[in-house]
């Protein structure tokens, strides 16, 4: 087995909410709660599900974007939690985080070779004088030209910032990139683009990625292995393939036939959840999912489901579900 | 809701100890002998020392600042050192004036305001724009003891329509409440034009327009009702500066409100009256401002008030 | 098809919108004609920057200053509405004809109570008294599937979910019967478990009330799965337009077939995605020739030369092949040579 590049052990990340006439912190918002899962290197792991879910949140946590409330980040097994500020600022030029709407991270006042520029040198990786060199090679990795790099960010398009994002990212040589919904805001043609661009990235430079997104569509394109989070917590992780030809959880099988099929002669039963996500400020007691569950019983409502794996299932294939083997048995029947 | 009031009635207390604490300090910051200073150069040490007993100054400062305190509950504000009445029973009258006609202001800065805003961004970009906001700097930029002469000028000396000077009837009322409201119309003016704009192209105006409601309906329903949460508050702020700022349209009408008092005061160093004075306003100041805290949370559903 | 007899719903023809920006004008819809029937979804694709916004927009004739509609007809029913004075539109707009939007969140006014904005309608359009308005209002968002109606009518817009919103939104659209009913990227913003209900909602109510539907999207997904007809716009003008099935199994138009390989699939695996380089023109240095010549993979001189018309193919098409319409050069007369698209596999 490979030794995990990075690995997050029963993280969690509590929001206060305050308030009565001293502004008390009167709850507790479980954004992620007592979430575990470990990346190896080279590979694509990705985080889906709906808003609220935490996924963001999570990726946000694991670089200390936001402090967890509890448990332990081990990067090449180091533990995140315990280092200083300075400690992790040097720590940070491995792992990067691109964003949904790069704009709103680019400084509008600075070049694209200025922002670059910049980049290297809050961590020092490159020597000044080895800087436009750098600038030049990195914007011809992301597919920009070189003199581009004399603009400013609002001179570009969508895709062509989301490319600037990405840039940045690279410039310090990460190992570890967390992509936060970096394709969501982009057109389907440039959106494929990118997502081209981050897979031939992975291969050239042997990167690592954490992508987090709401699209499913994205996810089996660009993972190997994938998440599904629901108010908090992980209720399946498998293997891209498994994920998305046998998936166990009752919350995934509903996302997926959720999903609009760009193709009118498949017609398909689709599983229509009832009602919306419940806050996580409260969430339902037991399996957080059993309120829109069809396969909800008593045991759902009061016991917690561990994330498992049983005979019919890889063992790398885990779900959250009292009810796996059930649910697979009906599926047999209605199959034929 | 009551939560939201509770908890700002329990925020104002550490303001208003600051308030008190600043004015209490009027008297110490003075430079020198306090008790010097008010009673004059001439005053012999026994009539000094009388002074600083009257005034409490011989006790260390936290006595001082306890009874100060005390008395303060009990609108008891202590004596003019120059007649010797009550500093409550001498502010009373003055105050009422002062709040009167800012009061009167404020109907013309936010009647005039409000209408020429909204005018100003319903017709954005033509003519009635420009000169609406030409004219809104003008307001802006006039002093208003000049505009107040000027309207002497005008009415009284030209025209002969408006008495010059004094306050009760409306015919007194209107050129000091027209001095006072301008600048304030302009600011309102310039905020509710900024605001409607804003709020003009909000999706749900669009969706207003949808569903077949007219364009009166749309600008003065929908779209104003979501562009007075900001002005609301300048509002507010206004109406402070016009209890403050009173003094220099008091002295050109001659009306006998509480500014012309605390000048009249300060030149006859009689810091008792200062003080109460600065008491009052402040804490009106600060009475207002929850005022306008709490009419914002009621305009802006938004807000969670707990 | 038999529904060539009636009178469609909605037919715009030779719809122009531009906008009037110091720089010059800007033709952000040039040209645009399609027709919708009772009780039939029409969809309307295509990316940002293609105008298909601002055509359901213009339908509703909600452009704004400094955008105006500047050419083409747009009848409802038979009667021209570009020649309604503004009162006589408003009592259209709402009533006969409503909208539904992407933002739920923002299309809502937030100092209203929801019960209040859908009773504003139908007190305009119905003439009733306020408590037969608000009586309306909770049996629309009933109608709606929103549980406890009674109590939800007096919820502010924060106070419901993003879904909640935009059964809302869809309640105020229906609550005066329209004829037609337009909704711009009305699951955009909401999550595909939601966003199932929602268009799951829109159809169910089409089929009750026989209205015909404008589904404006950027998702084909959304349109293989609600649209009956479709209609492909890009830099303004429709490149491709017929019915769902057709276009699926044979889009004609190099730039419908990039857009179709380019979407990422969850229930089938792409080694890569297709793409189409480059961007959308902007509208100031629009081609004067085929709008996607600079970014197609099979232009010619002739392409990049002279802008092509919307028709129905009389080249390159097999026999016995029922097509739609397309504005391409490659299925015209002028098209010298084999169809270079042949070859090309779409993901279906």
């Amino acid at each position: 087995m490979t030794t995990p590049l990075f690995e997050a052990k029963n993280l969690q990340k509590y929001f206060p909410v305050k308030g009565g006439i001293l502004n008390r912190t009167q709850a507790q918002v479980k954004a992620v709660d007592d979430v575990s899962f470990a990346i190896n290197p080279g590979e694509t792991l990705s985080i889906v599900g709906e808003s609220g879910c935490g996924k963001s949140t999570t990726g946000r946590a694991i670089l200390r974007l936001d402090d967890p409330t509890d448990g332990e980040i081990l990067f090449e097994g180091q533990n995140l939690m315990e280092l200083s500020k300075s400690d992790l600022r040097q720590k940070r030029k491995e792992m990067q985080i691109i964003f949904q709407d790069p704009y709103a991270s680019l400084n509008p006042r600075q070049k694209v070779k200025q922002i670059l520029d910049e980049a290297m040198a809050i961590q020092g990786v490159v020597p000044k004088a080895k800087r436009p060199e750098r600038i030049r090679e990195l914007m011809e990795v992301v597919g920009l030209r070189p003199e581009q790099a004399e603009r400013y960010p609002f001179q570009f398009s969508g895709g062509q910032r989301q490319r600037i994002g990405i840039a940045r990212a690279l410039s310090v040589d990460p190992k570890l990139i967390v992509c936060d919904e970096a394709v969501s805001a982009l057109d389907v043609s440039t959106q494929a683009q990118v997502l081209n661009l981050l897979k031939k990235l992975q291969k050239d430079l042997d990167l690592t990625y954490l992508f987090i997104s709401h699209d499913l569509g994205v996810v089996r394109h660009i993972s190997d292995r994938v998440i599904v989070m629901y108010l908090g917590k992980i209720v399946e992780i498998a293997d891209k393939r498994d994920l998305f030809d046998s998936p166990r959880h009752p919350y995934t099988r509903a996302l997926l036939s959720a999903i609009p099929i760009p193709d009118p002669s498949k017609t398909r039963e689709r599983i229509v959840l009832q009602g919306d996500v419940p806050s996580p400020m409260n969430p339902p007691s037991g399996c957080r999912f059993h309120t829109r569950c069809p396969f909800a019983t008593d045991i759902c409502k009061a016991e917690e489901p561990e994330l498992r794996s049983t005979t019919f299932m890889n063992e790398t294939h885990k779900a959250a579900c009292h009810h796996i083997e059930k649910i697979a048995e009906t599926e047999k029947t209605s199959i034929v | 809701m009551h939560i939201f009031i509770l908890r700002r009635l329990l925020q104002l207390i550490p303001v208003l100890f600051g308030v008190t604490l600043v004015a209490f300090l009027i008297i110490q910051l003075v430079p020198g002998d306090v008790a010097q200073v008010m009673a004059g150069e001439a005053a012999s040490e026994a009539q000094l020392e009388q002074m600083r007993e009257n005034l409490g100054l011989n006790d260390p400062l936290v006595v001082q600042y306890g009874r100060f305190l005390g008395d303060l509950i009990m609108f008891d504000l202590g004596e003019s050192v120059r007649t010797g009445q009550p500093v409550m029973d001498i502010i009373a009258p003055r105050f009422i004036i002062t709040v009167e006609l800012a009061l009167w202001g404020m109907v013309v800065a936010v009647s005039v305001g409000l209408f020429f805003g909204i005018l100003s961004a319903t017709y954005r970009n033509t003519i009635r724009d420009y000169g609406t906001m030409t004219l809104a700097v003008v307001g802006l930029s006039m002093p208003n003891f000049w505009l107040g002469l000027l309207l002497i000028y005008w009415f009284s000396i030209q025209l002969g329509v408006l008495p010059t000077s004094g306050w009760g009837t409306w015919q007194q009322v209107i050129m000091p409440a027209i001095t006072m409201g301008t600048a304030g119309a302009a600011v309102i003016a310039r905020m509710t034009r900024s605001s409607m704009l804003e709020v003009i192209d909000q999706d749900y105006v669009r969706t207003a327009r949808a569903k077949g409601v007219s364009e009166r309906f749309v600008v003065y329903k929908h779209a104003f009702r979501n562009a007075l949460i900001p002005v609301v508050t300048v509002i507010g702020l206004q109406f402070g500066y016009f209890l403050s700022g009173a003094v220099l349209t008091e002295n050109v009408f001659a009306i006998n409100g509480l500014g012309r008092l605390v000048v009249d005061a300060i030149s006859q160093r009689d810091f008792p009256v200062v003080q109460g004075a600065v008491i009052v306003l402040a804490i009106t100041f600060v009475f207002v401002n929850f005022l306008v805290d709490i009419a914002y949370r009621v305009l802006n559903k938004r807000i969670d008030l707990n | 098809m038999a529904s060539n007899e009636q009178t469609p719903v909605l037919e715009v023809k030779g719809l122009q919108t531009s906008f009037f920006t110091p720089d010059g004008e800007v033709k952000a819809v040039d040209g645009v004609d399609f027709s919708v029937n009772s009780n039939e979804t029409l969809g309307i694709v295509g990316e940002s920057g293609s105008g298909k916004s601002i055509t359901s927009l213009s339908v509703m004739r909600l452009i704004q200053h400094p955008g105006k509609i500047v050419g083409g007809t747009i009848e409802l029913s038979g009667e021209d509405l570009l020649k309604k004075s503004k009162q006589q539109f408003a009592k259209y707009r709402g009533n006969r004809l409503s909208m539904i939007f992407q933002e739920p969140m923002t299309s809502l006014n937030p100092v209203f109570t929801v019960g209040s904005q859908i009773a504003e309608a139908v007190r305009i359009h119905k003439k009733l008294d306020k408590k037969a308005a608000w009586q309306e209002a909770v049996n629309m968002l009933k109608l709606v599937g929103i549980p406890a109606p009674e109590d939800r009518a007096k919820r502010y817009p924060h106070e419901l979910s993003g879904g909640m919103r935009q059964r809302v939104m869809i309640a105020i659209a229906l609550s005066c019967d329209p004829e037609l009913l337009i909704a711009d990227e009305p699951t955009t913003a909401l999550d595909v478990t939601i966003q199932a209900q929602i268009l799951e909602l829109i159809k169910e109510l089409q089929e009750k009330s026989g209205m015909a539907v404008l589904m404006i999207t950027h998702d084909l997904g959304v349109i293989a799965e609600t649209a009956d007809k479709v209609v492909v716009m890009y830099a303004g003008e429709v490149v491709e337009q017929a019915d769902v099935k057709t276009l699926f199994k044979r889009p004609l138009h190099p730039y419908t077939q990039g857009l179709m390989n380019a979407i990422p699939r969850h229930d089938i695996d792409l080694d890569e995605l297709e793409m189409i380089p480059g961007t959308v023109p902007t509208p100031q240095n629009m081609p004067s020739g085929c709008r996607f010549a600079e970014r197609c993979p099979y232009a010619r001189d002739l392409c990049v030369e002279k802008h092509p018309e919307l028709a129905t193919p009389s080249n390159n098409v097999d026999e016995g092949i029922t097509t739609g319409q397309t504005r391409c050069w490659i299925y015209t007369d002028e098209w010298d040579g084999p169809n270079p698209t042949k070859g090309v596999a779409t993901n279906q």
